[in-house]
């Protein structure tokens, strides 16, 4: 810590405003147990972005000593100011405003996203730029598990309750349209209260084939093998715990020809992934929403992955 | 505190990845065994079935034997191996002895390998040795749960893969890569490869003159319904195949590896747009001075036979000499199925996984 503070010992006007964003994801591509170098489990997951949700938050810096956020129920936000400032070893609070579009309850990371938009807030009024690892390690330590948005698109396997890279695949992942759509009549999931899975030895070992299909699939940006591995990922969520009408939904993926079928595995998103150059898409994906909504599952949404500014 | 990212064993069990033709990757192993040997142990100590400088026994002598003598000799265990005087030759019975594994050679009057006598042994020791572990890579999940780091390693490499080609022994390789890769390529088409005579996929037991392919018990990791078509690879073919691979890949590699990549070559070339990856098991040090001797193959009868290049399609199973290579459309059946439907003397779908990729 000794080069936090060495920066910190100059003068930062107190009077300065910053603000971070950080964006939504639709759950993850893999979630389970994976090995490290030295042969030790972790618990880990790849998230997968959507950056058409987002969270955004302003810290205006004071002498007071108190974090006052708005709204005043983002606890966890708030927690994330007060260990950023101690990171850098600045005394002192602060306003915190949040403005977010993610929903809450079902698995788009609503929860991590403010608390990483408030670190990135914090850290833009003292005029600092963190590293995606410390805003991680920041995020783990504000709300216990969090998913790896930390690292906006970029793919890593992120140890979710040590804040930990475990594996950096080094880009991002493939191009996708996803259409996503709610389970179990959308009924929200309290994250916290769920108990983390205990994996047999055989989906351990199964996990890493997934990640070594995610590997594969961000070095050659190959949506088919990330669809191969969201889809295995997701069998194996079903057995911890199970949507409902999961079987329905990998049938129409299937004769959709999807990618894959992803699942946030502590939410209660489904999403069905494709390749967003694939021929037709625009009238297909039409099609599939509408086999989707006639299966009685509600709020389809078509979100774009990493498009580049394509519109839909 | 400093902390290094190294693990012998680790890098030793690694495969190198050899490309054969445009769409087969073979994984040569210095020693495969080393992959569930180490898994099996280190599961075993996690849960604490084995504990420091607990006696580990094995009824082997074959490179499994090898692979563990390694580890225990590194990890301070000691490591009683249960042979048979008919399946260890002095020298490589010499090497264990030198890694610090005791060897004990039992007697084989009939020339069978004398499993039940080695059991039996085995078991002797297990009930004086508290601290006793038996390995049992021919029944523990750990032989066929090792292998999904061959199929993580095949992926990294090749993306999608549509054939897999390995050889059986005990079933762990193959049925534990095999069923790794169809949980995320349902799609994928398992060649095994066995010899005449073994009776894994129901061949009457025999002599078998190629080593260390194919069994004459049948282990429980051997899981028949994986496997779309069972290939039957003689001694010549193999071994002619091994000398191959030297010529044209420059790879020193045993005859089983040989028997593996004769099949894989063909369904290479047979399914040119599938991505085939075959298994090959071990190196060709302990073959030097027979498949690798030229005074020892002239001795051979009939040596050297005609080269194949195809294999026979059997639709009944039956034994072939030891210049044969046959094959027949398994087609993900179990044992106990194919058998009556061979006993009914009913022919089999003529659409083969092969044909039908």
């Amino acid at each position: 810590m000794a080069g936090a503070s060495d920066l910190m010992s100059r003068e930062i006007s107190r009077s300065s405003v910053g603000t971070g964003t950080a964006i939504a994801h639709h759950g993850e591509l893999i979630q389970g147990v994976f090995k490290d170098d030295g042969g030790h489990l972790h618990r880990g997951l790849v998230t997968l972005p959507i950056a058409g949700l987002r969270s955004e938050a302003t810290f205006a810096r004071s002498d007071d000593d108190a974090i006052v956020v708005h709204p005043d129920h983002k606890i966890k936000a708030s927690a994330a100011a007060r260990l950023t400032l101690d990171f850098l070893n600045v005394t002192g609070g602060g306003v915190l405003t949040l403005q977010s579009s993610i929903p809450v309850g079902h698995g788009y990371g609503s929860s991590t996203a403010d608390v990483v938009a408030s670190i990135r807030a914090v850290a833009a009024a003292l005029k600092v730029q963190l590293r995606p690892s410390s805003i991680g390690r920041l995020a783990v330590a504000a709300e216990r598990a969090s998913d790896a948005i930390a690292f906006d698109d970029h793919a890593v396997l992120f140890a979710q309750r040590e804040g930990v890279v475990i594996e950096n695949f080094g880009g991002s992942v493939p191009p996708l349209l996803l259409l996503g759509f709610k389970a179990n009549d959308g009924v929200p999931v309290d994250t916290l209260r769920l108990p983390p899975a205990r994996y047999d030895s055989a989906e351990i070992q199964e996990f890493g084939v997934l990640r070594a299909l995610v590997a594969r699939a961000v070095r050659l940006q190959d949506p088919y093998l990330l669809g191969r591995a969201a889809s295995a990922s997701a069998v194996i969520s079903q057995r911890h715990l199970p949507k409902q009408g999961f079987d329905e939904v990998a049938e129409i993926a299937r004769r959709a020809g999807a990618c894959g079928v992803q699942v946030a595995h502590s939410g209660s998103l489904f999403g069905l992934m494709f390749d967003l150059f694939a021929s037709n898409l625009k009238r297909r994906a039409a099609l599939i929403a509408q086999q989707i909504r006639r299966a009685g599952f509600n709020d389809v949404e078509v979100h774009l992955v990493n498009a580049e500014g394509r519109t839909w | 505190m400093v902390t290094f990212s190294v693990d012998y064993f680790r890098d030793l069990e690694t495969p190198r990845l050899a490309l054969l033709a445009p769409n087969l990757v073979a994984a040569a192993f210095p020693l495969m065994k080393l992959m569930p040997a180490r898994y099996i142990l280190d599961r075993a100590a996690s849960n604490g079935e084995l504990k420091p400088g607990s006696h580990i026994v094995e009824t082997t002598s074959g490179t499994f034997g090898m692979a563990v003598a390694l580890l225990a000799a590194a990890r301070g265990y000691r490591l009683t191996l249960v042979t048979a005087s008919t399946l260890v030759d002095a020298k490589y019975k010499a090497r264990l002895e030198r890694i610090g594994a005791t060897v004990i050679a039992l007697e084989d009057p009939r020339g069978d390998g004398n499993q039940p006598g080695r059991l039996e042994r085995l078991q002797e020791i297990l009930a004086r040795e508290p601290d006793g572990f038996w390995t049992r890579q021919y029944d523990s999940p750990g032989n066929w749960l090792a292998y999904a780091r061959l199929a993580e390693l095949l992926i990294r490499a090749m993306g999608k893969v549509d054939c897999l080609v390995g050889c059986v022994g005990t079933g762990g390789s193959l049925c534990g890569t095999a069923s790794f890769l169809r949980t995320v390529f349902p799609h994928l088409t398992v060649f095994a490869v066995d010899t005449h005579r073994s009776i894994l996929f129901g061949q009457p037991v025999g002599k078998r003159m190629l080593r260390g392919l194919g069994n004459s018990v049948l282990p429980k990791n051997v899981r028949h319904e994986l496997v779309d078509e069972i290939h039957w690879v003689g001694a010549y073919p193999a071994y002619m195949t091994a000398h191959r691979l030297l010529r044209e890949h420059g790879m020193f590699m045993g005859p089983t590896s040989g028997a593996a990549a004769l099949v894989a070559q063909w369904v290479a070339s047979t399914l040119p747009d599938a991505q085939v990856a075959v298994i090959m098991p071990d190196e060709g040090h302990r073959h030097a001075e027979t498949v690798y001797n030229d005074d020892w193959l002239a001795a051979l009868p009939g040596w050297p036979c005609k080269a194949l290049s195809e294999p026979r399609t059997l639709t009944t199973i039956a034994p072939a000499a030891e210049t044969q290579w046959t094959r027949f459309l398994w087609l993900r059946r179990s044992l106990e199925n194919v058998l009556k439907t061979q006993s009914a003397s009913e022919v089999p779908p003529a659409v083969g996984a092969a044909e039908n990729l």
